[in-house]
């Protein structure tokens, strides 16, 4: 946490740490939504193979959370960046 | 680990006067999967099910259409011969099945009269405040009645000005309107009538005043309402009563009906019959036992040699062999895809590896106690057999969970030793536990005991990644075990060359790290060795495949990912209530009951969370990242002919 002093007043908008953050959320944020949108698709034709037949769980499961890793690496990076 | 059940494929021939004391003796042991014959042209063919069948499974039919009338549900068995139920079935079902018709016949009825009785209500509503007999409505020779229903309203003058014999009744609430005129001056009044949107209302064909009959109708409602509930409690009566009949009966005639439906899955000619499927070999001496006793030895048991594609096809039926505290993981198992005959039955890996990692991720010993002793709660108080097995491996979790809880030092989010921040010691919950740093950790973390996790992430994740590559080599390892029955060059070229690729970046990165270029240069032989072998042993797949390894291993940090989420959670919670408590904690006041309200249901949210998340993710590891190194799985699940009794014995 930085003190809010009168020279912060005057120090540019986007100082160094400043920009780490925002570098460390983007790589969050973009690869959390890319999970997403990968899973979606996924995730809706495991839920209608479900429908079809119960014992496809376990494959439409496994099939859902492949493209998780996405964010795990988003992760990884902004762990990276802020560290 | 170990392999699934050895089996042993036997043919049972014999004579048709003894199929049924055949059936009846495998169906009791209980031991025998059965395989479907299917006609070809040696001449065989399936045979007719045995006399009863029909009725059999006509009653069958009844029982369940009355259980499903009733609503019986699976309960708590209470035991009965089955002797005496199939004696007294017929009997007991057809008394049953009258008086179930019977009351479901006046409940139908009862229910058609309310409807008329609605309607009657609603055709008499409109006249209620027009307190006039509805025999006065008809049988006129000049006069005109309108009655019926108008928009906008009706001033007397209008049908004063076209004739004085008129009696109008009209309600002006309700815009009803009953208006007597003579028959000649119909037409003009029908008119103004029509101005005002008039339409017809029926006149209800009794006679009476409205009042008073929609009296009687309630009357009658209410009658037929009771009545309505009283054959209902009958009916729940009855439920209760027979349930226990109901559920025998179901399981020994479902029990009679396997048996009967028999012979359309096995081969006959003219005289004799061939039963042909498979016995875990351990068992295939009591096969032979039961079936001879029954028949006095006039039955043919064989076992006959298992071919090679019955193997590579997946035929032969698959029954774990694990010890009890394994069993529940075979549920997680199945959930995937049961092993193939020929192939490692990991359950006993998993046994250690989803309950490690799962603590791993949730390591906190308050979540720990409250799921665990919700577990415990739940096998001791729900007799499902869906639900023990879960209930065993939550509490395998739970187990793990306390373990690294203390490793971590985390009690509900809080940290138990004290640690030195930055502003100095921060005290954790227990006085007397200071952390001790062991060793210098990456990027500048100290390594301490109890591990804080939130203040050395960059180390965690160097750990989660050092478990998961010990993951990834032992399915490597495993997949090599399952191949090497193809010949040890397979399994050499296919796994062992992921391990060589493995080996060859360890020792390049020693080299480079190091310092030592000469070590450097053998990395990058072996690892191109290793690319060499894996492209022999797959084609060009492996190559394109070998940054997924890398994917693989990073996917392990999600081991330190999740359990960081869940910390954040509970120290937002216990930050939120304490700053609450803290702001007036001289007296007991609103904020006080708040924060306690705060505590419980964030925790509660994240106790919740802290089954699915750490489940979830270690759940993927396995089946992704572990299953995926060496696991097939699309084993034909072993469905002996028989059924376990619940409600009845022999």
């Amino acid at each position: 946490m930085v003190e809010p002093t009168v020279a912060a007043a005057a120090a540019p908008l986007l100082d160094a740490a400043g920009l780490k953050a925002l570098g460390a959320a983007i790589a969050i944020a973009g690869t959390g939504i890319a999970s997403g949108w990968a899973e979606k698709d996924i995730g809706s034709a495991a839920i209608g193979a479900m429908a079809e037949n119960e014992a496809l769980f376990g494959k439409g499961l496994i099939l859902t959370v492949i493209p998780e890793t996405i964010v795990i690496f988003g992760l990884v990076v902004a762990l990276l960046i802020s560290s | 680990m170990s392999r699934p059940k050895r089996m042993t494929k036997a043919i049972i021939v014999g004579h048709k006067s003894i199929l049924k004391a055949t059936v009846n003796a495998l169906h009791d042991s209980n031991l025998f999967h059965i395989e479907d014959f299917i006609e070809d042209e040696s001449g065989f063919k399936i045979s007719k099910p045995f006399q009863n069948a029909e009725e059999v499974s006509k009653k069958l039919v009844k029982i369940r259409s009355i259980s499903n009338f009733l609503g019986i549900e699976h309960k708590e068995p209470t035991v009965q011969k089955s002797n005496s139920v199939m004696h007294e079935l017929d009997a007991k079902l057809g008394k049953l099945d009258r008086s179930i018709s019977e009351k479901s016949e006046m409940i139908s009825k009862c229910e058609n009269d309310l409807k008329d009785l609605e309607n009657q209500k609603k055709d008499l509503l409109p006249f209620l405040s027009i307190n006039l007999d509805f025999d006065y409505y008809r049988g006129y020779e000049n006069l005109k009645v309108f009655a019926g229903s108008i928009k906008g309203s009706l001033e007397e003058g209008q049908i004063s000005s076209i004739t004085q014999a008129y009696e109008l009744f009209y309600d002006p609430q309700a815009k009803t309107v009953v208006l007597f005129v003579a028959k000649e001056d119909a037409d003009r009044v029908q008119e103004v009538l029509q101005n005002l949107e008039f339409r017809d209302l029926r006149v209800p064909e009794r006679g009476g005043i409205p009042s008073e009959l929609l009296r009687v109708t309630e009357q009658k409602e209410a009658d037929a309402s009771r009545k309505i509930e009283s054959l209902k409690v009958e009916v729940e009566s009855m439920k209760s009563q027979y349930a226990d009949f109901l559920l025998a009966s179901d399981e020994v005639l479902s029990i009679e009906n396997q048996k009967a439906e028999l012979p359309l899955r096995i081969a006959t000619s003219d005289n004799a019959f061939i039963i042909e499927g498979w016995v875990p070999s351990e068992n295939y001496d009591t096969v032979i036992n039961t079936v001879n006793d029954a028949t006095s030895g006039r039955a043919y048991v064989t076992s006959i040699e298992i071919e090679e594609e019955e193997i590579e096809e997946g035929h032969i039926p698959v029954e774990y062999d694990n010890s009890k505290p394994v069993a529940p993981m075979q549920m997680i198992l199945d959930l995937y895809s049961r092993p193939r005959y020929t192939e490692i039955d990991p359950s006993s890996i998993l046994f250690i590896t989803f309950p490690l990692i799962y603590g791993m991720i949730l390591g906190d010993i308050g979540y720990a106690i409250i799921l665990g002793a919700m577990a415990l709660a739940i096998k001791t108080f729900v007799k499902s057999d869906a639900v023990k097995p879960l209930m065993n491996i939550l509490i395998y979790c739970q187990i793990s969970t306390f373990i690294f809880g203390i490793i971590y030092g985390e009690f509900l989010g809080f940290p138990l030793a004290s640690m030195h921040g930055e502003h100095g010691l921060v005290p954790g919950l227990l006085p007397f536990w200071n952390t001790i740093t062991l060793f210098p950790g990456l990027s500048g973390e100290e390594f301490t005991f109890p591990v804080h996790r939130t203040h050395m992430v960059m180390t965690m994740i160097g750990v989660s990644i050092f478990v998961g590559l010990i993951h990834l080599n032992l399915g490597f390892i495993l997949g090599f075990i399952n191949l090497s029955h193809h010949g040890l060059k397979h399994a050499v070229l296919e796994k062992g060359s992921w391990m060589i690729i493995e080996l060859g970046v360890l020792v390049a990165a020693l080299g480079y790290f190091g310092g030592i270029s000469g070590l450097t240069y053998v990395g990058v032989g072996i690892l191109l060795l290793g690319i060499v072998l894996l492209t022999m042993g797959e084609g060009i797949k492996g190559p394109i495949e070998l940054p997924s390894l890398m994917g693989n291993t990073l996917s392990y940090a999600r081991i330190i990912a999740v359990g960081l989420s869940s910390i954040y959670i509970a120290s937002t919670v216990n930050d939120i209530a304490f700053k609450m408590i803290w702001a007036d904690h001289s007296k007991i006041g609103f904020a006080a009951i708040a924060a306690i309200i705060v505590f419980i249901l964030g925790h509660g949210l994240n106790t919740v969370l802290s089954i699915i998340a750490p489940g979830l993710h270690s759940l993927r590891l396995q089946y992704v990242e572990f299953f995926g190194k060496f696991y097939q799985g699309g084993g034909k699940k072993f469905n002996p002919f028989g059924y376990i009794r619940k409600y009845t014995e022999e």
